[in-house]
């Protein structure tokens, strides 16, 4: 009855997920500005989501190995981490296909990107370090403590490094409610950073009820420069032209504007913000979270079962031996 | 211009390739576990039959007393 359930909820997986990716590119609309694209936060947010997961977990059943001395432990927490890193390398490349529709560029070290890679370092040391000691209970005693040590820069990496940078193109306002994108407030002269982009305020002048900026825009690196005019209404407080970034598929806008201090609010304005407000998009992303948690949970369940026969396998030999 | 490579075209490519990819993925793990399960299976089997097994002195002693008869 147990394997007959079990079969079922494999089955269930299995349909479920096909579902998402029919959904994801049928059902979901194109996001204005970002077009196919915008598809791909489908697959991105979830394995990301999956990740932290998996992390967390291998975190758990190390602490539990340390606590229990129990292998059973340990070869969950390798199968957890394991899992995980291979879904963080899948939002790694989901998220480099997005940028390079987006930013122009697949890798653009935008600290988004880097502190993932951070974070596949550390648990590739792990896999190293387990495979560089010989002593059976000595690996897992040592994985086990560096496991937890990998596991407190997780939420660091993950959730507040990337926030901390002020210099981030990863659209945060898109997917977090209360996270805000809140732009700089800039005098006419001043020099500020939006996203990797450096702006500078040149004037602001008013036309009746229309405000316009005009704002110098620097490329990285300072390779290229684009004069940029946005356009705010007074009365009604709200942006009338956002031109987009040269090479870029974000838009440079004014928030709000002081014409006595002459000084105005500027703001990039991420595509893919407000994507989720589309019910369709919000139930298939919310789909494929719970679709891809359950293909992690079946994929961890079998890797720990096959390092359990590895385990158990070896233990014979070693008795026969 | 390449016909799959059109808008309206290539939406369409994309879900037949994401979906084939993910068809290969379970198909494959659906395999492992059973795999995983069967082997298993076979191992409890296995250390059932090993348990309480003869020592080899009895068996020694077996062995000298069918011979001596």
């Amino acid at each position: 009855m147990r394997e007959r359930l079990a079969s079922v909820a494999k089955l269930f997986i299995g349909i479920w997920l096909g579902g998402v990716v029919v959904a994801m590119f049928l059902l979901v609309p194109q996001y204005e500005g970002l077009g196919n694209a915008g598809r791909i936060i489908i697959m991105h947010v979830p394995t990301a989501w999956v990740c932290v997961l998996a992390f967390t977990i291998s975190a758990i059943y190390s602490a539990l190995y340390l606590w229990k001395n129990k292998p059973e432990f340990d070869n969950r927490a390798l199968a957890a981490a394991e899992n995980g890193f291979l879904f963080t390398i899948l939002a790694t490349v989901t998220g480099m296909i997005f940028s390079q529709v987006v930013w122009g560029i697949f890798w653009n070290w935008d600290p988004r990107q880097t502190s993932i890679f951070v974070l596949l370092l550390i648990y590739a040391a792990l896999f190293a370090l387990r495979s560089a000691i010989e002593d059976l209970e000595r690996r897992r005693r040592l994985s086990a403590v560096y496991s937890l040590f990998a596991f407190v820069t997780v939420p660091f990496l993950i959730f507040i490094a990337p926030r901390m940078a002020e210099s981030t193109l990863h659209p945060n306002c898109a997917f977090i409610e209360g996270s805000e994108c809140e732009g700089i407030e800039l005098a006419v002269g001043k020099i500020g950073l939006l996203g990797d982009r450096k702006v500078q305020l040149l004037g602001l002048s008013q036309d009746g009820d229309v405000v316009t900026a005009e704002v110098k825009v620097s490329e990285p690196g300072l390779t290229s420069e684009a004069i940029l005019h946005p356009t705010w209404s007074a009365s009604e407080g709200h942006q009338i032209v956002s031109p987009e970034f040269p090479n870029l598929r974000y838009r440079l806008t004014i928030m709000s504007a002081d014409m006595a201090s002459q000084s105005a609010k500027l703001n990039i304005m991420a595509p893919g913000t407000g994507i989720l407000d589309n019910r369709i998009t919000l139930y298939t992303f919310l789909a494929g979270i719970f679709g891809f948690t359950a293909l992690f949970i079946w994929m961890f369940r079998v890797r720990s079962k096959l390092l359990d026969i590895q385990e158990d396998l070896q233990q014979r030999e070693g008795a026969f031996a | 211009m390449n016909i799959i490579l059109e808008d309206a075209v290539a939406v369409y490519v994309a879900m037949a390739v994401a979906l084939s990819v993910w068809i290969v993925i379970f198909i494959y793990l659906w395999r492992i576990d059973a795999h995983a399960k069967e082997m298993r299976r076979q191992l409890d089997s296995k250390s059932r039959t090993e348990q309480n097994p003869v020592p080899t002195a009895t068996l020694r002693a077996q062995k000298a007393r069918e011979s001596s008869e």
